[in-house]
């Protein structure tokens, strides 16, 4: 019960309709079995895009899910922030490739963060209350997965994103 | 013991700076919940935010509401208007959040349940 970072240092969310979301544009936290609890403590997001661009970027829970998740490669990386903390016999599956890319739910009846914001020189930081953290549960569809992505607004520029979460 | 002012005192917090950007427009501002006004470009924004007992959506704290927030008494907890409706309905069981999660691990088979050792570095 560790907390790990996973990090995006560049992203393009390009603006999309809840659906299959597009290749490359997004960034996905899987639990590890159909028990594992992921709790979200902090979403980080610095802009990177060299002219003006609405990034309407959110959290959202998948309602299809990916085919093969390709293994995380650099520069992305998701670890342990303690370098003491013993490994988990299982861990989530973070990405930000897969052979066909998981469905943005588009369920009015699942919970949404919106945290949209100019990349050109814009920084976003939500941080969670205990209890307040976003929560994920197992790893089926309409909660075992959580979705970084844009939505269908604006025009996307690069980002980079970091998540600080916790398994239990 | 906690009252509800204790409840809603506990939030998170949410930054957004446009310090260095050209910011949002109005319309983007309030797709997102924040306040127009902060988000514009030179701007600096910070808001407490508020997660929902029942469905763990976050909120951004309106600070001109001045209708009532909805607090579930047996939470001691903040819910957002969705689960405040419906936990007004007559038929309602109360289930927050943690008792749908213990309600999916009852009914979990018992061979998908994760070792409770943890790995080791030996």
């Amino acid at each position: 019960m560790t907390k790990r970072i996973f990090s995006v240092p560049t992203l393009t969310p390009t603006q999309q309709a809840d659906g299959v979301l597009s290749a490359g544009t997004y960034a996905a936290i899987k639990g590890g079995s159909t028990t594992m609890q992921v709790t979200i403590l902090e979403v980080y997001q610095t802009g990177q895009a060299a002219a003006s661009a609405y990034n309407a970027t959110c959290l959202a829970f998948a309602s299809t899910l990916e085919t093969t998740p390709t293994a995380l490669a650099l520069p992305n990386t998701d670890g342990y922030m303690n370098p003491n903390a013993a490994a988990l016999g299982t861990g989530t599956t973070v990405f930000v490739a897969a052979g066909t890319a998981p469905t943005r739910s588009p369920a009015t009846t699942l919970p949404r963060m919106r945290l949209g914001f100019n990349a050109f020189g814009g920084v976003v930081r939500w941080v969670a209350a205990p209890s307040e953290e976003w929560v994920q549960y197992g790893n089926a569809t309409n909660g075992g997965e959580t979705l970084f992505s844009s939505e269908n607004y604006g025009t996307a520029g690069a980002q980079a994103v970091n998540f600080i979460y916790e398994i239990l | 013991m906690f009252s509800i002012r204790d409840s809603m005192r506990q939030m998170g917090y949410l930054f957004v700076d446009h310090r260095a950007s050209p910011g949002l427009t109005p319309e983007q501002a309030r797709m997102n919940g924040y306040d127009p006004r902060l988000t514009a470009e030179g701007q600096l924004y910070e808001a407490d935010t508020m997660t929902c007992a029942h469905c763990k959506a976050v909120v951004v704290k309106n600070l001109a509401r001045t209708r009532e927030r909805a607090h579930c008494r047996p939470c001691n907890h903040y819910i957002c208007d969705a689960c405040a409706y419906e936990a007004a309905q007559p038929d309602y069981i109360h289930k927050p959040h943690i008792a749908k999660v213990i309600e999916a691990l009852e009914q979990s088979p018992i061979d998908v349940v994760p070792p409770l050792t943890l790995g080791s570095s030996k």
